[in-house]
């Protein structure tokens, strides 16, 4: 039976199995392949998307329950030639290394941005407690959202 | 689980098996539907544990019934005598429910600081509850603290076990019965759930302490119940602890030196997180700061 998702905005058709992870059938079927399946365990986040608004790491979202959702990648973060405010912090504080980590980086925290506008530093620590990065030491990322935060 | 490791590429076979994922909207008609598919069929609650099967080497059941959007089964009921907590209440919903109940401080602290936020979002009490393979499972220790009732309920009717027992029989449970809720009795006491992650946060526990006492006027314990997870392959209450604390005022260093003592009952499991001998030699820490907590509450 075809799956119907809307991912980005754009109603789309599936056939895929019906545990197929999300991530795989975003990556191969449509070819959005800013998710990233590298654990596929719900450790590592860079498979995060938002499922109907809520960061939600795709490797573990069988196809069937992705089935009538609002499915947003990073991809679709941002209005055509404009980067969102994370996304513009971001490269304002020179945070990415490998960049290997960052589209989960950026789907969580495009959350946190509307979910918590008066987050801590230790506020955006928890919440980047499932988004792994091997590169930065997390650091840049925490002052770029700070950034992100205080720019309204 | 290595960040920055190569992706992982699970071979399609292995992880599309399931042919069916039945998504159900009421009790009746997720029990039906488990029925009509016999042992080919299981529960699909918040799918963290099931969707990671082909990283484990198990294959998925033919067929799911996802249980997560039944309204019936996702509600957390505060009574005056117990709390009822739907099966397919969420970590994260659990711990917000119990933000201002003191003591369920021990069940708030499990649900909300496992994992991460987003699986907190996703996995079950009830599959927290139902996953024989999972030893570092953090509601588990934390409702044997609390002395918690399983209900389990099938066509022909419900039951009602203590959590005890459920954990002796969950991995032989008959098909097309599930957890419908877990019942947790209300009583004044001090609660409290001490973890080790190898990191602050988002890995699983090496050994788990999950405290529950009551204290009379003055500060001496009249009841215990001391749970240990992760430590051996399924959790369990430390009674030789419980009884040793009974009668005595309560301190976290006392305390602490009675587990060094009484620790050795353990049988540490090997793990490529720990080995045995690690989770069993952190016990008495876990001890002491799980006690010094209950008493700051
Ligand atoms: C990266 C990561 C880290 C995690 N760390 C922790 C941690 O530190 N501590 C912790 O406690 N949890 C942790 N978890 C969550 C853990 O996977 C879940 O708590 C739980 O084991 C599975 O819950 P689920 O709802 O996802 O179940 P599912 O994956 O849907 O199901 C698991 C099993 O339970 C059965 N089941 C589910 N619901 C019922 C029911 N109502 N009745 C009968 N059987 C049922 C299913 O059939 C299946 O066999 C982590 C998860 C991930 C992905
Ligand atoms: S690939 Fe999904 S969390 Fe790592
Ligand atoms: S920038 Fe390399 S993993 Fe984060």
């Amino acid at each position: 039976m075809a799956l119907s998702l809307t991912v980005n905005g754009d109603r789309v058709a599936s056939t895929a199995d019906p545990a197929a992870p999300l991530v795989d059938i975003l990556r191969e079927e449509l070819h959005l392949t800013g998710a990233k399946p590298v654990c596929r365990e719900g450790f590592c986040g860079a498979c995060m998307v938002l499922i109907d608004g809520k960061p939600t790491p795709s490797c573990l979202t069988p196809a069937a329950l992705a089935d009538g959702c609002e499915i947003q990648t990073v991809e679709g973060l941002a209005t055509p030639g404009q980067l969102n405010r994370i996304q513009a912090a971001l490269d304002a504080s020179d945070a990415v290394q490998c960049g290997m980590c960052f589209p989960g980086m950026v789907v969580s925290l495009t959350h946190l941005l509307t979910a918590s506008p008066d987050a801590t530093r230790e506020d955006i620590r928890a919440a980047l407690t499932g988004n792994i990065c091997r590169c930065t030491g997390y650091e840049r990322i925490i002052d770029a959202t700070l950034l992100a935060l205080a720019t309204k | 689980m290595i960040p920055g490791s190569p992706m992982q590429r699970v071979p399609a076979a292995a992880h599309n098996a399931a042919s069916s994922i039945h998504v159900a909207h009421s009790l009746a008609n997720a029990l039906d539907a488990l029925s009509e598919w016999g042992s080919a069929g299981a529960v699909f609650a918040g799918g963290t544990w099931i969707m990671r099967s082909p990283i484990r080497h198990e294959p998925l059941r033919e067929h799911y019934v996802a249980i997560g959007r039944i309204a019936e089964l996702g509600a957390v009921r505060i009574g005056t005598d117990v709390v009822e907590i739907g099966p397919v209440v969420t970590h994260a919903a659990l711990a917000a429910a119990l933000a201002d109940l003191p003591e369920f401080n021990v069940l708030a602290a499990a649900a909300g600081r496992s994992a991460n936020p987003a699986i907190r979002a996703m996995a079950t009490i009830g599959g927290n509850l139902a996953t024989p393979g999972f030893a570092a499972a953090d509601c588990v220790p934390a409702l044997l603290c609390l002395d918690a009732e399983i209900e389990v309920a099938g066509r022909e009717g419900r039951e009602r076990m203590k959590l005890e027992h459920f954990l002796q029989i969950r991995s032989t449970l008959a098909p097309g019965r599930l957890v419908t809720q877990i019942v947790v009795p209300r009583s004044e006491r001090k609660t409290a759930h001490a973890r080790l992650p190898l990191r602050k946060a988002g890995d699983y526990p090496v050994a788990i302490v999950s405290f529950s006492v009551s204290v009379d006027a003055a500060g001496r314990v009249q009841a215990a119940r001391i749970a240990v997870g992760s430590v051996e392959p399924v959790a369990r209450r430390w009674e030789r602890l419980e009884a040793a604390l009974i009668g005595r005022q309560l301190d976290a260093e006392g305390a602490a030196r009675t587990a060094t003592e009484l620790a050795e009952e353990f049988v540490g499991r090997d793990g490529v997180d720990a080995p045995a001998w690690y989770r069993v030699s952190v016990l008495p820490s876990l001890v002491r700061r799980a006690a010094a907590a209950a008493l700051g509450a």
